[in-house]
């Protein structure tokens, strides 16, 4: 008598490891709301939500494009200047242009981020040089054109048309709209990766680029895609950035590569590529989003937040690799488990 | 063989620096004074003004004057500029720093190849420069600010600042004026409950901003002794709604303010005309490269069309030149500046 | 091409003394003062911090890693310094204790890389945050500038009449010391060896994870002793010190000649490399380009670097075919592919 025993599929097994991710970023949000919400006047508030509403709708919009990146086992370091680059020029336009529409704005920013990406994606994808030296050398040389562009001046608030700069206070449905944008951005996000074939390729590639080249996968086009994106919503983001922010200098977005990364890390996005969800992204930007606003209320010194993001990012990556390392000895034992159960079992 | 080859490259390489530096030649010719201008960063509107005011008094004087600095508001991003300057023969650098003591080595390394050494709006080392240009009396700025301040809010409330670098040293002279302002029995009920940090930097001030009113929620207003910074306070206080339920007042453009003091966010702050201010120091460094001023106090001068000045004590600083009292803008004649 | 003249006209660091020599040239058009003996001696004394940590970071390198938590690491190092001085303690033995906590960041990284088999460059994306946050908590927004001048020697003091800079001999001292324990010690064979393949070198009985935690304490130590130069010269140590410095460090390692997947490269090209960015940075500032433009010029550099170093590769691997790079990370992976799954995202 053959007992059939019927194991997890290692896809299944897989998916359910990183649903567990998931739970656990929305567990952590809970116990930090709660925790805030006992030690903190004011946090449970609408008008402190939609602040950290505001606030994360950037990042998530970006978070959302450097996710694509990273899935395919590259990184983009430069978004923050793309962001930065793109910001000013919107700004710029609209000061010497102030009756260009919105939406006209928008796509212009985001044109300038595909072409920027377009770069990094040519770098990395046919110059072959490793992404985290390219978009090194490209955050660098995208802030410098910035610079110099801005001609040492920059643009302030009231140079823009009032209706550009409502666009971030605006709240339809009580709901801040830069914050609606966000969740539009990562619902087709999401939907792409799950949906479109050319976007699940990331996973394939980021997860075994030989297997994936030999699968028949044009990687190189795949990974010049993937930056394209990464710097098409890094221009959008620099629009949403320009409305938020809207006197722009020549240092405007420093940084910003940081938050987007933590986010996207602690979201559950592997650093080695071929997996990650955009939930566990908005998660992810969610949760920093509320600790650092949650240090805010508590009145403590800013640096204990950028420390804490650094300390969140070791940790992330800490307990993903220990997790995978426990998901695939749980792979191999259930493999080995089914080769002997069941002699004519077919390996997924 | 790796060996061989590297002693072969060792010596190419000492080779070459040997001929280059027989090359080398000194001395350069002085036909009129090259004056160099070190901003704290070269994007601040402001000190563009400051600059071509400079570059202006620098034509009328037959000076050559370059401005140029970091890009980013630093001390340490100032020293490069400083050794490149005495390199390239300038006979003085007039700086506005942020970290009166990061650039005090380097503003003495120069000064002992004979370069003079004048500061302006934000001061050094006092041992590191030859005299100090002031763009108003430092007590009257702090004391000025409070006042306009405790006028906005009925003197009564919280009330907090919004700095620009913590170790800028004129930032911190202004911070200490206010404190001292603030304990005089008619702001009694006014308390000072945080002093932020924005760097110069308008996102960072404008999350600042959001910041202290997010911690404090009933802030009265909040004292803003930088351009950068309160410009991005006026816009954060208008896009979330709270234009006129927390005051706003301190240092700032005319032109940046305008659309604000129309909205009713401020109704009163001040500044000095940015462009003098450049034009003052760049008559001051001329004067004491042509060895009229020295730094002892009484001495005067004529800075063109600015009229005459005088070496003075300021506040316990000294040797400085003053600008002059500061200039306050309202509603009323906000329509009269245009810088 | 043969013998001692071909073998020595094609080696990277060949190249580099010609750019050195060719970008001085271009200095010269830009300005007179660029031969000035004190110009030319001078040159270098800006950037040797990032030089030390350029040769720090060309042992991790090497072995396949990267770090670039070294700016940070400087930084909390200066601030621990700052305030243990500032506390009382006489200065050297401040310096001491800075110098140590740099090495045990470093160690953290290497226990998180080496032992923990975590990837380097998340690894330390992370530390470079959480260090960079630590150095403001330590020492926030003020900094401190006031320290003995004997001790501002080692950074920017001068000897002999006043030209010679004291950080030149230290960059000098460290090239040389450093280079001999990666090209004449069996410590350093190590390091090629496990950037070539670990797993080999694990087989040929090399202790591999010790040296890999060891290459991150050196990385950390020399940024300890790039923030003792640095609060010389620049005359402060605050919190947020050195940390744009991270494109010329790489730069440096990059562009001398060290391969960025491991397993080759030359401490005197990081050197020669070094003092071609110091000229280059120096001329630009001569030019008085602004200091973003200059970051443009660096970047190109390093992007022409490697691509400069693909192109070679493939020549000297068979005439004009350029071979694909093998990937660093296949070669090096820790997850066997047998477990690399290929998952749906939202299934």
């Amino acid at each position: 008598m053959i007992t059939r025993v019927r194991a997890m599929k290692p896809q299944e097994l897989a998916a359910a490891a990183f649903r567990l991710r998931e739970i656990g970023i929305v567990l952590a949000l809970l116990v930090v709301v709660v925790f805030f919400s006992i030690r903190a006047d004011n946090f449970l508030t609408a008008s402190n939500w939609q602040d950290i509403a505001q606030n994360v709708s950037i990042v998530v919009v970006v978070a959302v494009g450097e996710t694509f990146v990273i899935l395919t086992r590259n990184i983009d370091l430069s978004v923050g200047s793309i962001v930065g680059l793109s910001g000013y020029l919107v700004a710029a336009t609209l000061a010497h242009h102030p009756g260009v529409p919105i939406e006209v704005v928008a796509l212009i920013s985001i044109a300038v981020g595909v072409g920027l990406g377009l770069v990094n994606g040519l770098l990395v994808a046919v110059a072959r040089i490793p992404a985290i030296i390219a978009t090194l050398a490209t955050l660098a040389i995208f802030r410098g054109i910035h610079a110099e562009i801005t001609g040492g001046k920059n643009i302030t608030a009231y140079q823009l048309p009032d209706r550009f700069l409502s666009l971030a206070a605006s709240k339809p449905l009580g709901f801040p709209a830069l914050a609606w944008i966000a969740v539009v951005v990562a619902v087709i996000g999401a939907a792409t990766l799950r949906f479109v074939p050319w976007a699940r390729d990331f996973y394939a590639i980021g997860s075994n680029p030989d297997a994936a080249r030999f699968a028949g996968i044009a990687a190189a086009r795949r990974v010049i895609t993937a930056f394209v994106l990464s710097g098409a919503l890094a221009g959008l983001g620099g629009f949403l950035f320009a409305s938020r922010f809207p006197t722009l200098d020549s240092g405007a977005a420093t940084g910003f590569e940081l938050t987007v990364i933590t986010a996207v890390v602690i979201g559950g996005v592997n650093v080695f590529g071929g997996s990650g969800t955009i939930l566990g992204v908005v998660l992810g930007a969610v949760l920093v989003a509320t600790i650092s606003n949650g240090f805010t209320l508590l009145r403590l010194d800013e640096f204990w937040k950028i420390f804490f993001n650094g300390f969140a990012i070791v940790a992330a990556v800490a307990i993903d690799a220990l997790v995978t390392r426990r998901l695939q000895e749980a792979l191999r034992r259930r493999r080995v488990a089914l080769v002997s159960s069941q002699p004519q079992a077919a390996e997924a | 063989m790796r060996r061989r080859t590297l002693v072969l490259i060792g010596f190419a390489v000492v080779a070459a620096a040997a001929v280059m530096a027989t090359l080398g030649t000194a001395g350069t010719s002085k036909t009129r004074y090259k004056i160099f201008i070190l901003p704290k960063a070269t994007g601040i509107p402001v000190f563009t003004q400051n600059g071509n005011g400079a570059k202006k008094a620098g034509k009328e004087l037959g000076d050559l004057v370059t401005y140029n600095g970091p890009t980013t508001v630093s001390g340490a991003a100032q020293v490069p500029f400083i050794d490149t300057a005495t390199r390239q023969g300038y006979n003085a650098i007039v700086i506005s720093t942020p970290d009166a003591n990061a650039v005090a080595p380097a503003l003495k390394r120069a000064a002992k190849r004979g370069v003079k050494i004048i500061s302006y709006d934000g001061d050094t080392a006092r041992d590191a420069r030859t005299i100090f240009v002031a763009p108003s009396t430092n007590s009257l700025i702090g004391a000025y600010e409070v006042q306009w301040m405790g006028a906005q809010t009925n003197y009564k409330g919280q009330i907090a600042i919004l700095s620009a670098n913590a170790t800028s040293a004129n930032q911190n002279t202004w911070i200490t004026f206010m404190k001292q302002e603030l304990r005089k029995p008619k702001y009694r009920n006014m308390k000072l409950v945080k002093i932020a940090y924005g760097n110069d930097d308008p996102t960072t001030s404008a999350q600042q901003t959001q910041a202290l009113l997010q911690s404090y929620p009933n802030l009265a207003g909040i004292i803003a002794p930088t351009t950068v910074g309160i410009q991005a306070a006026a816009q954060e206080l208008k896009q979330e709604g709270k234009c006129g339920k927390v005051q706003l007042t301190g240092l700032g453009l005319p032109n940046d303010m305008r659309k604000y003091v129309k909205s009713g966010c401020t109704t009163k702050f001040g500044l000095w005309n940015e462009s003098n201010l450049g034009y003052l120091a760049a008559y001051v460094a001329h004067n004491v490269l042509d060895g009229k001023l020295s730094g002892a106090l009484g001495q005067s001068f004529k800075a063109g069309t600015l009229g005459t000045f005088k070496v003075v004590q300021s506040d316990g600083n000294k040797p400085v030149v003053v600008l002059g009292p500061p200039l306050v803008f309202t509603p009323q004649n906000i329509d009269k500046y245009h810088f | 091409m043969r013998g001692v003249a071909g073998r020595v006209l094609v080696r990277w660091e060949t190249l580099l003394v010609v750019a050195i020599v060719a970008v001085g040239i271009w200095s010269v058009t830009l300005s007179p003062f660029f031969l000035q003996r004190a110009n030319l001696l001078d040159l270098v004394t800006p950037y040797v911090f990032i030089g030390l940590m350029a040769f720090g970071l060309t042992f991790v390198v090497i072995t396949g890693e990267i770090d670039i938590s070294v700016a940070s690491t400087l930084a909390v190092s200066i601030v621990s310094f700052a305030q243990i001085f500032a506390a009382g303690a006489n200065v050297w033995v401040a310096a001491l204790i800075g110098l140590a906590i740099a090495g045990g960041l470093g160690l953290v990284n290497g226990l998180l890389v080496g032992v923990l088999d975590l990837p380097s460059l998340a690894v330390t994306l992370g530390t470079m945050a959480a260090y960079s946050g630590l150095a403001f908590v330590i020492l926030s927004g003020e900094g401190v500038a006031t320290f003995p001048e004997g001790f501002t020697k080692l950074g920017g003091g001068y000897l002999a009449n006043d030209e010679l800079p004291v950080a030149l001999l230290v960059m000098l001292f460290f090239a040389l010391v450093l280079g001999i324990v990666l090209h004449g010690t069996r410590f350093g064979r190590y390091l090629f060896a496990i950037g070539s393949n670990r797993e080999a070198a694990r087989l040929s009985g090399i202790p591999v994870t010790r040296v890999r935690v060891t290459v991150f304490v050196i990385s950390g130590l020399m940024a300890g002793v790039a923030g003792l130069v640095y609060v010389g010269y620049f005359g402060s140590a605050r919190a947020d010190a050195a940390q744009l410095s991270l494109l010329d460090i790489v730069t440096a390692v990059v562009l001398g000649g060290v391969g960025i997947f491991g397993g080759t490269g030359s401490m005197p090209g990081v050197l020669l490399a070094l003092i071609l960015v110091a000229e280059v940075r120096n001329g630009m500032q001569l030019a008085n380009f602004s200091g973003q433009l200059q970051n443009i010029v660096i970047g190109v550099i390093l992007l022409a670097a490697i691509v400069a170093g693909n192109v070679i590769a493939g020549i000297r691997a068979g005439g004009g075919r350029t071979r694909p790079r093998r990937s660093r990370k296949e070669v090096t992976s820790n997850a066997p592919a047998e477990t690399q799954v290929l998952v749906d995202s939202n299934s």
